[in-house]
């Protein structure tokens, strides 16, 4: 499609971990800047959209948040094909969430594109009262899995900017700017093969 | 990016923005008078939540009121007049002012504002509350932080009102001067304002007919035209009828037909003023200008008013949607030129997820029409009317024909029709159980008298239809003991340890979770916001919000029901299910046993496969693929056949998409199984249909799909749905009927695809618990209504797949213990 468009770059984020841990809010932080404390459950699967700058170009993130529990794990996975990046989010209150992120894990490597970029988040840090997951052992899950990490809180708005940039950043150096040398056009990023990179997210979920 | 300047922001203070106009009349405007003193104006009409949209960012909207204020002395005051017409005629009108202020700017005045827009409208108030001067003004050059402005009614040299239609949002009003200048467009955002909320409902009280005298629906610009009319002459304009000359001259009305009002009107999109400017100004002398033009151009600038208006309405769009509408080949090449006017292409640049906004702009209109006609009650005319019937000739006519009471099987059932159902002596049901279910399927039951309380448990299956008094009695004290025994069973595991380790932690991690979506379940219902008690585990995540005793309840009976069903386990979406039972109960024994009845026939949505939630989305898959084979193709080519769109809808029966009291009278509907016991399926149908338009037209992949849908929620008008759902039905059914009649008839028998080989009886599938679990079918396979690969080259034979006629039936299919084991569930697990 050519023509004008307002971005240069789509990417697409996914946001998983139990129920409860705050992906909503995350995302309605990022995406509208806004937090409500009494928020309802997800069902099903939805999607916000929000546009960066990052070295100059304009980066259309289509982030898709899903209900937090396993029991609806069969359907939410169909959307994991698509993502290009994956925040895996806790509750630094609430360590139950904190120890589910290892099937977390094994199921975005299950389910999810090779490759994907990923980040760890600890979300309600600003409730130091009640944390239980100290920062350290964050860190060391993070890099036992061999990926990023950062404590964020949606509810004071701490570093939720910071962890959606840095994850678009990674996901644009590796597929953006790599795939100028392979020539080899990324999946679905450029925009012009936005139609299949969609098309993927659709998925057969049943 | 907008243009900067056109961020306005409002005065910080009303002597702000009263300082900031010209210099020689400062003075006056120092000595700011209040009502207290005596010295102000009267105020006589005034009305709230009348806006001025500066910039294309619905967020900048500034909020004021519109007021018609009388000056004490007219002819002493000094006001610099900066044109010199006439002033011997307009010596009446001079007096008065037409003023538009920022509810920002209006400190103490706030309150007679207030209180003249509240007071009975029909006369103007006894004691006219006086309030401060507003600065008068002639022009509005300086627009920038200055947007409050009175004009002297005898400076009008016309208004142009548009009411809100099928067009535009929100109605409008311009104020031309007689000088030529134009005020920004005044939007009147009804939907907010207190005053037109309450005459409407006047008017539809006294004349059972909201619309006004000239054909319209009323709205808030009639009133300010009222109040006009009492004081001046207003005429409306020959030319243009939507032109009002205020205190015209017979010149005027004679030559209004082109030059009259704008001799150096400001240029389209003046910067000064930013976007705004485009639809103020310009649409005023346009529509002066219009009277001579042809009636396409006349159309065309029309469509381009309405246009910028809409744009000026939202706050995200992309360069690609104009990019879309200028491509279209369908577009007229004056829309299009206008689609490449930089003017309007920097309004799109704000927009996001083009064609989503733009479908559902188109949407809009039609949902707000909607709405409007539905302050009437509906009758299958109107649904009739308002349809494009695309999926073909409506029979709700024939229904209606067949049964002239329909219209009163339509009115809510109250608790007196509900009593005079059961004789006397012994309290038993005396008309059929049919008769009942097609009352409350048709009208609902009042929501205000409590008959809810009673018929829901039946509807339910806590009450047998045929009990009496007595045994309804006697069931509900030994439902009520064995309550408090499985309360008691979990409580005891749970509190005392009783259970083993696992069995324990699986009990705490219920609870967390029932928890943690209880104080997120329907929280703006009175009965569940307060957090007035303390939390009575301290220990828990929610002990500092505090809680209150009706969400404790919730959870004991959702942790209650675990111990009932323990093969299950708690899944999200419970909580959307039980809340409005409980509010309407009101009593936690009886509201469990309504939801476990509840929780029968959605048990299949929460196993663990989703085998129940598939079978569904399936089943959907192949009803639309029979009813509007257009649509599923279009489906089909935006990858969104999964139906997965629906899948909140379809597992909390539309608890997202409603609001709360037709969520209630939405499912007691369902619950009658009075057509089918699948009948949500054909409120889903309804929903896409009602869309289906908008769909083929603007959506092109799943994810603008799922958006476009998913955002459906909130917007949608019930009974209209309802009406087309129950059309759609009986179209299905004779579609059904249609289809087994000539697959009955021999003739090319050889070649006919066996897999829906029974012989086609009417209603076969009655078979209950078994056909929910095994429509295990891809959808992929197209199972459903087509004959697939074998019917090739021959027109495509028609069959009826067993998920479409299990549609037919009314029985609930119950899953069997088992069934649930199997298809995944909670301790066992």
């Amino acid at each position: 499609m050519a023509g004008t468009r307002n971005y240069d770059f789509l990417i697409k984020l996914l946001l998983i971990g139990d129920s409860g841990v705050g992906k909503s809010c995350c995302l309605l932080r990022f995406s509208e800047d806004s937090f409500t404390p009494s928020f309802i459950t997800t069902i099903g699967i939805d999607f916000k959209i929000r546009t960066i700058e990052l070295d100059g170009k304009r980066v259309k993130l289509q982030i898709w948040d899903t209900a937090g529990q396993e029991r609806f794990r069969t359907i939410t996975t169909a959307y994991y094909r698509g993502a290009m990046g994956i925040l895996l989010v806790y509750d630094v209150t609430d360590e139950r969430s904190f120890n589910n992120i290892r099937t977390w894990f094994s199921n975005v490597e299950q389910h999810a594109t090779e490759g994907v970029n990923k980040i760890l988040i600890g979300n309600k840090c600003d409730w130091e009262e009640k944390r239980v997951v100290s920062v350290e052992r964050g860190q060391q899950l993070a890099d036992e899995l061999g990926i990023p990490f950062m404590e964020v809180s949606a509810k004071s708005n701490i570093n939720v900017e910071k962890a959606f940039y840095s994850l678009a950043a990674d996901i644009k150096k590796r597929i953006i700017d790599t795939s100028k040398n392979d020539q080899a056009p990324a999946q679905g990023v450029n925009v012009s093969d936005q139609n299949n990179s969609i098309g993927s997210m659709g998925g057969k979920c049943c | 990016m907008a243009d900067p300047a056109a961020k306005l922001t409002p005065p910080a203070s009303p002597t702000a923005s009263f300082y900031d106009l010209s210099d020689d009349e400062e003075g006056e405007y120092n000595t700011i008078m209040h009502s207290s003193s005596g010295r102000g104006v009267k105020l006589l009409f005034s009305k709230s939540k009348v806006y001025v949209h500066p910039t294309p960012s619905s967020k900048d909207n500034i909020p004021g009121f519109i007021a018609l204020i009388q000056q004490k002395n007219p002819t002493s005051d000094a006001r610099p007049r900066t044109s010199s017409s006439s002033s011997s005629k307009a010596d009446r009108a001079t007096s008065y002012l037409l003023a538009w202020l920022p509810e920002s700017s209006l400190g103490d005045a706030l309150d007679s504002y207030v209180k003249v827009e509240l007071s009975d409208a029909s006369s103007p108030p006894k004691n006219t509350p006086l309030v401060p001067q507003p600065p008068t003004s002639t022009s509005h050059t300086t627009p920038i932080g200055t947007y409050a402005f009175a004009v002297p009614v005898s400076e009008i040299y016309s208004l142009l009102i548009r009411p809100p239609s099928l067009g535009w949002w929100f109605g409008s009003v311009v104020i031309n001067t007689r000088a030529g200048n134009s005020f920004p467009s005044l939007f009147f955002h009804d939907d907010e304002c207190q005053s037109t909320i309450l005459q409407k409902k006047k008017l539809v009280r006294e004349k059972f007919d909201p619309f006004s005298e000239d054909g319209g629906a009323f709205w808030g610009g009639d009133e300010v035209l009222r109040w006009l009319k009492r004081y001046v002459v207003v005429e409306k304009s020959g030319a243009d009828p939507s032109v009002y000359l205020i205190e015209p001259s017979a010149e005027d009305k004679l030559g209004f037909s082109g030059k009259t009002s704008t001799p150096n009107s400001p240029k389209l999109g003046s910067k000064a003023v930013g976007p705004m400017s485009i639809q103020g100004p310009g649409a005023a002398s346009s529509s002066n200008r219009d009277a001579g033009m042809d009636p396409v151009t006349k159309a065309l600038k029309q469509a381009r008013w309405s246009f910028l208006e809409k744009m000026s309405q939202v706050t995200s769009f992309t360069r690609r949607t104009a990019q879309d509408i200028v491509e279209n080949p369908k577009v007229p090449p004056q829309v299009r030129r206008l689609m490449k006017n930089p003017e309007v292409q920097t309004l799109q640049d704000e927009f996001d997820s083009a064609r989503v906004y733009l479908a559902r702009w188109a949407m809009g209109i039609a949902e707000q029409s909607e709405r409007e006609r539905s302050q009437r009650i509906f009758t299958a005319q109107d649904v009739l009317e308002m349809e494009d019937s695309d999926v073909g000739e409506f029979e709700i006519l024939d229904m209606e024909a067949n049964n002239l009471s329909l219209a009163e099987k339509r009115k809510p059932l109250s608790m007196k029709e509900w009593r005079s159902f059961f004789d006397t002596k012994v309290g038993r049901l005396q008309v059929t159980v049919d008769e009942v279910k097609e009352r409350i399927f048709l009208g609902g039951l009042d929501p205000n008298d409590g008959v809810r309380k009673e018929a829901w448990l039946f509807l339910l299956g806590v009450y047998d239809w045929d009990s009496t008094a007595d045994e309804r009695k006697a069931m509900i004290n030994s439902k009520r003991d064995e309550f408090v025994r499985l309360k008691g069973a979990w409580w005891e595991r749970m509190v005392d340890g009783s259970g083993n380790a696992e069995e324990t932690e699986w009990w705490k991690e219920q609870r967390g979770r029932i928890e943690k979506d209880v104080h997120r379940t329907d929280r703006q219902i009175p009965l569940f916001e307060g957090e007035d008690i303390p939390h009575p585990d301290p220990d828990s995540p929610f002990a500092e919000v505090g809680t209150n005793v009706h969400l404790e309840q919730m959870k004991d009976m959702l942790l209650t029901y675990n111990e009932y069903n323990r093969d299950l386990g708690y899944v999200q979406g419970m909580s959307d299910l039980l809340a409005p039972i409980y509010a309407v109960e009101q009593d936690d024994a009886v509201a469990f046993w309504g939801f476990v009845g509840f929780m029968d026939r959605m048990e299949r949505n929460f196993l663990r496969d989703q085998s129940g939630m598939r079978t569904q989305l399936l089943t959907l898959d192949h009803l639309v693929q029979l009813m509007d084979p257009t649509l599923y193709l279009h489906l089909q080519s935006a990858d969104s056949t999964n139906f997965f769109f629906f899948f909140r809808m379809l597992l909390v029966w539309y608890k997202r998409e409603f609001e709360w009291a037709d969520v209630l009278r939405l499912w007691e509907s369902l619950w009658t199984d009075y057509m089918s016991s699948n009948f949500h399926l054909f409120i889903a149908l309804a929903i896409l249909e009602k869309h289906r338009d908008v769909i083929m037209e603007h959506l092109k992949h799943f994810d603008e799909v799922l958006k476009y849908v998913n955002e459906l929620s909130n917007t949608i008008d019930l009974s209209s749905t309802l009406l087309r759902a129950q059309a759609l039905f009986r179209r299905f059914q004779r579609t059904v009927e249609a289809v087994d009649k000539r697959n009955n008839f021999p003739t090319p028998s050889v070649r006919q695809r066996k897999p829906a080989d029974k012989p086609s009886p009417p209603k076969p599938s009655n078979s209950g618990s078994t056909s929910a679990i095994d429509g295990r079918r891809q959808p992929g396979s197209s199972a459903g209504i087509d004959g697939g690969e074998e019917g090739k080259g021959k027109t495509r034979e028609k069959v009826i797949s067993p998920e479409l006629r299990q549609l037919l039936s009314r029985k609930v299919e119950v899953l069997d213990k088992n069934g649930v084991k199997e298809h995944g569930g909670g301790v066992g697990a």
